[in-house]
């Protein structure tokens, strides 16, 4: 397949998919969407010397993009609608959005291949500005098409940031670990602890976030210290236990006793809630904004990009420098990179607690935006899910990671239930009894998502967006690994 | 000249194996030595307890005066000695200048707050290192188009050199190649040989080398000590090793020796044949 056609077939599957599935207004965002990745690709990997060019071909490929977004839009809107709701009136609205979405696909895309035409540099500092520019625009965006999708966007990006520092760990330093959400929990409960009443410290949680991290750190290096000796398949057991315990062992802290030489010094003392949890959490104060309210997600979503933007800026010095080079030695050859003199234990639990770090601040953000959180927030699929977010965008590579963790949070947040709803509404408007009893909307939630994962990882195994040299890995043959041998036969 | 690197009843065990056996050892500053035996001799087991992967079972190295026996590998390289290995073992998916960054580290400085925050130190520090890995794969003779190029992806001969180029980013006082001209035509031979050379001639990098290639391991070293089945068997300068029975008899079998001068000839010029 021709590179063009991929690049508008891609971004017209997902805009299409998501204008059918959504409908209504949301056929705009799904127009700009189709755009921004027809565009990106397009810009990629076809060489265009004027920005004119540049935005003829982008816009070209955008329009095609933007014909998938139409055609789904319009079954939507002609064909599904009437089933689900037969009373629904606004033909006019379905034809606005079918169009507005082809002609913002088109103008994006274009947008997108007329920055590309700058030099070297410059063209990717510019595609990082509109994206950039998009995200911050979303919240007018989202008013403008009452879309009311911030309150899932938000747990989106914490989500993100979690998988930004499970790919310092599991992508960087090569050390798989199942039970990351761990971390997340400790730093949710950490905030909850100092930034609620319930032991009556009322933190500030401009403080308590800073703490929270400070805490996950310190645990990352407690759970980092047994995993040492251990690789592979052992240490991702070892780490699963620790993801295990944590959820547990908050649930049991609400009766605390502690007994010194038979002495009761702490006698039934409620730490942590139980299985209540903790609430009500402390919310940020700013001047001029005055405390953050659950009902204005717009001052959440600006300061969770904040901590994302200074994240991300932060993870891509530190795999650049010396310790994130000792990282990637490690994770290629733990032996050869201790003969390097790469101090493998500090290495190592320089990992883990960097990795930790950021999850006790999306833990602390969460916890705070939430503003109740519970030992089930934390359970194995929480981090499971990382994960899949880290392999499925590739990797080690951050733009992928970013881009695996928001498609595989926004179709498990907003186009997975949506999917659901949609098949259940078609289901109980259908004639056939089995499928009027079947309940889709809560029971095949996860099956879509593990099925969307099967494919996905069958398509394209390296992730979406590969670091250059797993991809490679991945697709030649094994003639070249016989050449650098990486096991352990260091016998005479 | 003193001893760079004194060896004393060095005993290696493998549960009720034993691979290294009561070896004493001795290694000139700036000089050029070979450790040869058959397969399984016990010559990679020595290398792995000098760079301190293995702990030996008795006995203790000292090198320039200080004992490092009990150190861990990291600390064995900082001390200052670096080494190759026998089966190439480079960060495969690094490019060949990340590689030789590696290799830096001990003589980096860079911490957490460092990398984080970048400060004028930090970023001298790295261009600095950066340099000091361009001139060292240009000493090795890696092209610079090269130089970006994943590790794997590199012809068997450069990763051979990237190798090297590798340990000596580590700033060693003594170098330790396993085995480096393993699987390399005449040609690649030579030429390895030649930068062997220039490490010891213009860097002042005390060597040690295990070899089969007798070739090598003639033209080069100016002691060559042998072992089989885990003891030292014989030690002195290439001729007298060649003409040693003992030798003769341990890499072609009881009564090869007594062939006399034809037997010493072909333990001389092949391989262990």
């Amino acid at each position: 397949m021709n590179k063009t056609t991929r690049a508008w077939l891609t971004g017209g599957i997902f805009g299409g998919l998501i204008a059918l599935i959504s409908g209504g207004l949301v056929g705009f965002l799904a127009g700009i969407i189709a755009g921004m990745v027809t565009g990106l690709l397009v810009a990629k990997h076809v060489v265009q010397r004027t920005p004119m060019e540049g935005f003829r071909r982008g816009a070209q490929n955008g329009l095609i993009a933007g014909m998938f977004v139409l055609v789904g839009q319009l079954l939507r809107g002609l064909l599904i609608n009437p089933i689900i709701d037969p009373h629904h009136a606004g033909l006019h609205a379905v034809y606005t959005a079918a169009l507005g979405g082809l002609v913002l696909s088109g103008l994006v895309a274009g947008l997108f291949g007329a920055v590309n035409t700058l030099p070297a540099p410059r063209n990717r500092a510019w595609s990082v500005g509109l994206i950039v520019l998009l995200v911050l625009a979303y919240p007018w965006l989202d008013q403008l098409l009452e879309l009311r999708f911030m309150n899932e966007i938000i747990p989106v990006i914490v989500f993100v940031l979690m998988a930004l520092g499970l790919n310092i760990v599991v992508g960087y330093a090569g050390l798989l670990d199942l039970g990351y959400a761990a971390f997340f929990a400790i730093g949710a409960y950490t905030t909850g602890l100092l930034a609620s009443p319930h032991l009556g410290v009322n933190m500030s949680i401009w403080i308590a976030i800073w703490i929270s991290a400070a805490v996950a750190a310190i645990f990352g290096l407690i759970l980092g210290a047994p995993t040492l000796p251990l690789r592979g398949d052992y240490l991702a057991i070892v780490t699963l236990g620790f993801g295990e315990i944590v959820p547990i062992a908050v649930n049991n802290l609400d009766k605390l006793n502690i007994n010194i030489l038979g002495y009761n010094v702490v006698k039934d003392f409620d730490l942590t809630g139980g299985s209540k949890g903790l609430n009500p959490i402390g919310r940020p104060w700013l001047p001029f904004i005055g405390e953050f309210r659950a009902d204005s997600p717009i001052p959440w979503y600006y300061l969770i990009l904040i901590i994302m933007a200074f994240s991300i800026f932060f993870i891509m010095r530190l795999r650049d420098s010396r310790i994130g080079r000792a990282w990637m030695a490690m994770r290629e050859d733990e032996l050869a990179a201790s003969s390097m003199g790469i101090d493998i234990v500090r290495t190592k639990l320089m990992a883990f607690s960097m990795g930790a770090t950021f999850s006790g601040f999306a833990g602390a953000f969460y916890g705070s935006y939430i503003s109740a959180i519970f030992p089930s927030s934390f359970a194995f699929d929480v981090s499971v899910m990382l994960l899949c977010m880290v392999i499925l965008g590739g990797m080690g590579n951050i733009t992928g990671v970013i881009v695996g963790g928001l498609i595989i949070q926004l179709a498990d947040r907003l186009f997975l239930p949506q999917l659901s709803q949609l098949v259940q509404k078609l289901f109980e408007k259908s004639d056939i009894a089995v499928l009027k009893e079947l309940n889709f909307a809560s029971d095949f939630r996860v099956l879509l998502f593990g099925l969307t994962l099967v494919i996905m990882m069958n398509i394209r195994p390296e992730g979406l967006l590969p670091s250059a040299d797993v991809r490679a890995e991945l697709h030649s043959g094994d003639d070249d690994d016989a050449v650098v041998a990486t096991g352990v036969k260091q016998t005479v | 000249m003193a001893p760079i690197l004194v060896a004393q009843g060095i005993v290696k065990q493998f549960g009720g194996l034993t691979a290294v056996n009561k070896v004493d050892f001795e290694l000139e500053a700036g000089s050029i030595s070979s450790l040869i035996g058959p397969n399984g001799a016990g010559k990679t087991t020595f290398f792995n307890m000098i760079t301190g992967l293995y702990v030996p079972t008795s006995g203790s190295f000292i090198f320039a005066g200080q004992k490092i026996n009990g150190l861990r590998p990291h600390e064995v390289t900082r001390a200052g000695i670096g080494r190759t290995f026998q089966n190439i073992r480079l960060f495969a998916h690094m490019s060949a200048r990340e590689n030789v960054l590696v290799g830096q580290h001990t003589r980096l400085r860079t911490g957490l707050i460092g990398a984080l925050l970048r400060p004028k130190r930090v970023r001298d520090e790295e261009a600095a290192a950066v340099t000091k890995a361009n001139d060292l794969l240009d000493y090795v003779g890696l092209s610079r188009q090269r130089s970006s190029d994943s590790a794997k992806n590199l012809p068997y001969g450069d990763q051979r050199r990237l190798e090297i180029a590798r340990a000596l980013a580590t700033d060693p006082q003594l170098l330790l190649l396993d085995e480096p001209t393993a699987g390399m035509n005449p040609q690649e031979t030579d030429d390895l040989t030649k930068l062997i050379r220039r490490i010891r001639d213009e860097r002042k990098i005390t060597i040690l080398l295990i070899e089969h290639d007798m070739k090598v391991v003639m033209g080069i070293s100016e002691k060559v000590t042998v072992l089989d089945h885990g003891a030292k068997i014989s030690e002195g300068l290439p001729y007298q090793v060649a003409s040693d029975e003992q030798v003769i008899e341990a890499y072609l079998g009881k009564g090869a020796a007594a062939h006399g001068k034809s037997g010493r000839k072909s333990s001389a010029s092949s391989p262990s044949a």
